[in-house]
């Protein structure tokens, strides 16, 4: 009788809590992206909604992608990570164990849908005749970047400017070193991210030349007006390729792993690939990579992999605590 | 902030839409200081040329810059200290009692304290010594708080009375605020008067009533809030327990458990119709099967006692627990500004054996009291707060409430003379009381009150309660917090 009565109250209580419900994500992203999901994930609400009738709403967390993957480490329940860089994500999967380390595998292109790249957004007319990388060095200009130690925009352009050293040096990494510790004197104040670096140079007006993510240099000249800003194209840049991937444990954890799953794999379609190209960040697909050509300049992009042996090794050499970036940087 | 769903608040603001006002106030604060600045320069330009002029414009330039980059190095400071202090632990300390949380909120460790110092005169007791007394009635740290976010905990001993106890311990498992786990020792979802927590009581004993239902047991419950917090429910399986009993302890050796449930609805809870926010009623109950053999206890209450805490009624020696045993309480509360009013209704239907004689006894017992908050606070099942808190420098007071409540409990007469005997307990009784409590503050109260119980059906010696009726004189000095 007891048993029963108590499977009875179970029941009960179980079928009372499963009434329908909204389904809620967070997404830690890094940030220059707030634009991209903010459209993205109204068009998979929609999306879902049609598919399995549920309401699906996602919160957004932005910020410096090394300290959003901090965040997730130390507690915030994502369910999914788009981030900057996949050292980024590999340093969830490692040290908090939240997602297996082969996260990479799960999704197309490494798990990268979009990539981007550096460039140099200045001020209007270019009146500091910033064409490359040699010019941002130049007496007299002042460079505007983020940290390399908290934003992963900021490490892609370190990595760009040392590429550009690297090929205009015979690959001699004593004169790369020399190239960066250069540009970083120039570099007069360090925000923790990108936006954060896009609103030094561009509201609080200082500096010559922002080294930005190519998606925040256009978005800027949308948003403040062309007549503000120039984009220039350096020679030489870096393949960009920002990472996503579900948090396994919290989505599982949320009952949210199917729909987490999803989100990200809508990203590869055309209308996830569309809204990319949108927010000029560079898509996958073919088909949108053509719609969008015309707004992204050629150029010779480096990837990580290649010059550098991949982020583990990147961020060791030169992320790291005591690496490069902290010998040559001088506060 | 969503709990699940933290967001960068401050960074979600740096949509670059959402900056280009700013942008556009510093242009025009640019242009002034450009026409100063041109001014200036015009001005200048009378004594110097031109090579002077760009000199001296460079040099402004190169200032303005230094000054932006030190007011962004200023924010960007701040930003830094900000966010240090989100993840930075963080201690309270106030009203409710001592906190330390960590930064992200996962880990939550409070600590609360109650102490009561009661004294209880008796009067017209023909001079019985020993029962006029001070005493500390409660005397409790109470250590609760938050593991990894969803896991609560409780540990309640208290140091009060003649026995040290441990009065809950317990980890609540919270999935949903509709869907909660509760394991350990807590008080059996029962009685109403029972589950109100103690600094919150208005007199300084529970009712008749309350003899009736269990006190605290050890099991595990599934609870929560649904529609909005308007329906509360539990429903768990449990040792099970006597019939009130103020010593509880941390076993219990018997193969047969309860089932203890309740149900507990605010419908209006959240409506506009102010009258009718405060009305709560529900249904609270327990059952069990219970077989002499299967325990080492008799599984009977060790009596019932009155408000002055005297023994009016006990089964006999020899008398067992055997069978069905079963409780139901229909019960609730009305509060409407200063005015209060709780009631419940319990039946406890148990089944005896004494050697070869088996009755099925069914005692029930009722209560119901009302208060009035005289200073006009509202009253509440979780007590008043004084608008004015206690500062005669001030002239102010605190608030003040007046109580009264009637209570009675009748013992199914098929319990006497085989399971009891009338020798030494009564058939029933009835109890009337009223009082006067005294909110200092939050944290202090002190209060007053009169208790009258009569006994029906009692036999024995005169002289004492049952024998005579029981008048006492209740305070209390109360700190809660």
């Amino acid at each position: 009788m007891i048993k029963r009565l108590f499977t009875i109250a179970l029941i009960s209580a179980l079928a009372v809590s499963a009434q329908a419900k909204e389904i809620k994500l967070l997404n830690v992203s890094y940030d220059p992206t707030r634009e991209l999901y903010q459209d993205y994930n109204e068009a998979f609400a929609k999306y879902w909604k049609g598919k399995t009738g549920d309401d699906v709403t996602v919160a957004q967390s932005h910020g410096g992608s090394g300290k959003q993957a901090q965040s997730v480490i130390n507690g915030l329940e994502a369910d999914v990570v788009t981030l900057a860089l996949a050292y980024d994500i590999d340093a969830i999967a490692g040290q908090a164990k939240l997602l297996p380390k082969d996260w990479a595998t799960r999704f197309p292109d490494k798990s990268t849908p979009y990539t981007s790249t550096i460039v140099f957004l200045v001020r209007k007319g270019n009146p500091k005749n910033i064409k490359d990388w040699d010019d941002i060095i130049k007496p007299g200009i002042t460079v505007v970047v983020a940290n390399p130690k908290t934003s992963g925009g900021a490490r892609w352009a370190y990595l760009a400017a040392w590429s550009y050293a690297l090929e205009n040096n015979n690959h001699d990494q004593a004169k790369a070193r020399d190239y960066i510790t250069q540009v970083y004197k120039h570099v007069p104040v360090l925000d923790s991210g990108a936006r954060g670096a896009t609103v030094t140079f561009a509201q609080r007006e200082i500096g010559d030349v922002l080294l930005a993510w190519e998606n925040e240099a256009h978005l800027a000249l949308k948003e403040f007006g062309a007549d503000k800003f120039d984009i220039v194209t350096p020679s030489i840049s870096i393949l960009a390729e920002p990472p996503v991937a579900v948090v396994d444990k919290v989505a599982k954890r949320h009952g949210t792993l199917e729909v987490s799953k999803a989100y990200l794999e809508y990203l590869y379609s055309d209308e996830g690939q569309d809204i990319a190209g949108k927010n000029f960040y560079r898509p996958r697909s073919a088909a949108a990579a053509a719609k969008y050509a015309s707004q992204f300049a050629q150029l010779k992009l480096v990837n990580v992999d290649d010059e550098f042996g991949g982020w583990t090794k990147a961020q060791a050499t030169h992320f790291a605590d005591g690496g490069t970036f902290d010998q040559i940087y001088q506060h | 902030m969503n709990r699940r769903h933290p967001v960068n608040v401050r960074n979600q603001k740096l949509r670059l839409a959402d900056i280009r006002r700013p942008y556009l106030k510093n242009e025009m604060k640019i242009k002034l200081l450009s026409t100063l600045l041109g001014v200036q320069i015009a001005f200048t330009a009378f004594a110097a040329d031109d090579a002077d002029i760009e000199a001296l414009k460079q040099q402004i330039q190169a200032l303005d810059q230094k000054v932006r980059i030190l007011e962004r190095q200023r924010e960007n400071d701040e930003d830094t200290a900000a966010t240090a202090a989100k993840s930075a632990p963080r201690i309270s300390l106030g009203a409710s009692g001592f906190a330390f949380s960590s930064g992200d909120s996962n880990f939550v460790a409070q600590l609360h304290g109650l102490i009561q110092l009661d004294s209880r005169t008796f009067f017209e007791d023909h001079g019985i010594r020993g029962n006029d007394s001070f005493l500390l009635r409660r005397a409790r740290p109470i250590f609760t708080g938050t593991v990894w976010h969803d896991f609560d905990f409780n540990f309640t001993p208290d140091f009060g009375g003649n026995t040290v106890q441990i009065l809950d311990a317990f980890i609540n498992y919270r999935y949903d605020p509709a869907l909660q786990l509760q394991l350990g020792k807590y008080k059996s979802p029962v009685g109403l008067e029972n589950l109100q927590t103690d600094s919150y009581l208005l007199f300084n004993e529970r009712s008749l009533a309350t003899e009736l239902v269990p006190n605290r047991d050890l099991g595990a419950a599934l609870h929560g809030d649904l529609f909005q917090g308007t329906l509360n429910y539990w429903a768990g399986i449990f040792d099970g327990s006597s019939d009130y009993n103020g010593t509880t302890t941390n076993s219990a050796f018997q193969d047969n458990k309860a089932l203890a449930a309740r149900l507990f609805a605010q419908p209006w809870k959240n409506s506009s119709v102010s009258w009718l926010q405060g009305l709560g009623f529900g249904v609270g109950g327990s059952y069990e099967s219970e077989d002499a053999t299967n325990t080492i206890s008799n599984g009977l209450t060790p009596g019932y006692t009155s408000d002055g805490q005297q023994k009016w009624f006990s089964y006999s020696s020899g008398v067992f627990a055997s069978g069905n045993q079963w409780r139901i309480s229909p019960q609730g509360y009305y509060y409407y500004g200063p005015l209060g009013i709780e009631g419940e209704y319990v039946v406890s239907d148990q089944n005896v054996q004494k050697g070869g004689a088996k009755a099925d006894l069914q005692n029930t017992a009722w209560e119901i009291s009302g208060s009035w908050v005289l200073t006009g606070e509202d009253a509440s099942f979780n007590g008043v707060t004084p608008r004015h808190p206690f500062d005669p420098r001030k002239n102010q007071w605190g608030a003040f409430q007046l109580v009264a409540r009637f209570a009675e409990l009748d013992v199914d007469s098929a319990a006497f003379p085989t399971f009891a005997t009338t020798a030494s307990s009564a058939k029933s009784a009835e109890a009337w009381s009223a009082g006067l409590n005294w909110y200092l503050n939050r944290n202090i109260r002190a209060n007053a009150s009169f208790s009258r119980t009569t006994f029906d059906g009692y036999t024995g010696p005169t002289g004492t309660a049952p024998g005579q009726a029981e008048n006492t004189f209740f305070t209390r000095l109360q700190l809660a917090f």
